[in-house]
């Protein structure tokens, strides 16, 4: 992601979120990408459903700029799975993600304040308020 | 690498013939006066195969389960998830009703009369199972009671068709309008399908417990007993024979199909690298 950011504005292509989310769900723990999948799912921060070529996708992407690094798992008795984890490098393009959304998130908040006041000059207009 | 006047021996799903193809190109340029013998079958033919004796150096397989079922410990020690695919409705175009069949009245297109279609044998192919967990999964998916039970009774015979590559090749020929099938065949081939919901195509992890309600009963590896398999996201996997006699080679090409050109393979052939 690190070459869509202009750290000046912050701008960042919104279909790549799924990326901060893979990011903080492996800085939490790292997995595999079936168990990423239902983490990602049963995350109360997803919107709609992320889909499996999607995760896997993002994942070989993240995986290819370094962002996160892999290696296969092999367990006792079950299959061998290719386990992600977070680089210092993916960190970093996290606290990115963290600033960026904390940007949108007062964009927004600055939003509806506007269209609370909109709301209210309505209101007040349909009851014959005037106020200066 | 010594590899004069070999021979690996592969055993594969048949939805992979593809991909073992290009793998084997890629594998030979690298590995001079190396032979292949690869043998496309359904997945659960392929392991019985090897429980009868049967001797390959490498397994890859359409589902991941197979290995855990049928062949570790005794004939394979560990095996790798590949790939993930979704099971979908191939069709052509001179398919009957192909001009309104969607994801929300398949179906219905399905069970007129006059139309055709086909699923491979649950006994020796992954997908034929997943065919039937699909039909299942359905009836309270679309809410439509009794909907499995039609399915069957109007598919044709199952044992038509061993492997669902042969119901692709089916379709391309026109003796069937409609087969359920991997997307990555579909694909392949150039054929049009229609996607099923996530939540029955059997794709998603996050729709595993919902899959594991799906059950079907299969001959097992004792003869005249069957078993109950329940359903599971696709997963393909890949294995080494504890038989080889080629433990180096074999494993160089594991390591080849479970890597970045492997990677670059599968998407070509329409399957998601895992």
């Amino acid at each position: 992601m690190n070459e869509n950011i202009d750290k000046n504005t912050l701008t960042i292509p919104i279909e790549r979120s799924i990326q901060a989310e893979l990011l903080l769900l492996l800085g939490q723990k790292a997995s595999h990408g079936y168990e990423l999948i239902q983490r990602l799912n049963d995350a109360d921060f997803k919107n709609g459903e992320a889909d499996t070529a999607t995760v896997y996708r993002n994942l070989r992407r993240m995986d290819k700029d370094g962002l996160i690094n892999s290696h296969w798992e092999v367990g006792e008795s079950g299959p061998g799975r290719r386990l992600y984890q977070l680089t210092p490098q993916g960190e970093k393009s996290l606290k990115i993600w963290v600033q960026y959304i904390s940007q949108q998130k007062a964009k927004l908040e600055i939003f509806l304040q506007a269209y609370s006041q909109y709301e209210e000059s309505l209101f007040n207009e349909e009851n014959g308020v005037h106020k200066p | 690498m010594s590899s004069l006047s070999k021979t690996l021996r592969i055993i594969h799903a048949g939805a992979l013939q593809q991909v073992i193809r290009k793998c084997v190109k890629h594998f030979s340029s690298h590995n001079a006066n190396l032979t292949f013998e690869a043998t496309g079958v359904g997945s659960r033919e392929g392991a019985k195969r090897l429980l009868s004796g049967e001797n390959y150096d490498i397994i890859a397989l359409a589902d991941q389960a197979l290995f855990a079922e049928l062949l570790v410990p005794d004939l394979v020690k560990s095996y790798y998830i590949f790939a993930a695919d979704q099971i979908v409705i191939g069709y052509s175009q001179l398919s009957k009703g192909s001009e309104e069949i969607n994801q929300g009245n398949w179906f219905e297109t399905l069970l007129d009369p006059q139309v055709t279609f086909a699923r491979s044998d649950h006994h020796l192919d992954p997908c034929g199972y997943r065919t039937l967990m699909v039909w299942q999964l359905s009836e309270s998916f679309y809410s439509r009671p009794g909907l499995y039970s039609k399915m069957e009774s109007a598919c044709i015979p199952y044992s038509l068709y061993p492997k669902s590559l042969d119901l692709a090749s089916a379709l391309v020929n026109g003796k069937v309008d409609y087969a359920f099938l991997y997307s990555s065949e579909a694909e392949q081939l150039g054929l049009p399908y229609i996607t099923l919901p996530s939540k029955v195509n059997l794709s998603n992890p996050a729709h595993a417990n919902f899959y594991d309600q799906a059950a079907v009963s299969v001959e097992s590896k004792v003869p005249g007993k069957n078993i109950i398999i329940h359903g599971k996201p696709i997963e393909f996997a890949i294995g080494i024979s504890k038989e080889s006699q080629n433990l180096e080679l074999a494993q160089s090409f594991v390591e080849l199909l479970t890597g970045p050109d492997g990677n670059s393979i599968l998407e070509e052939c329409g399957l998601i690298p895992c």
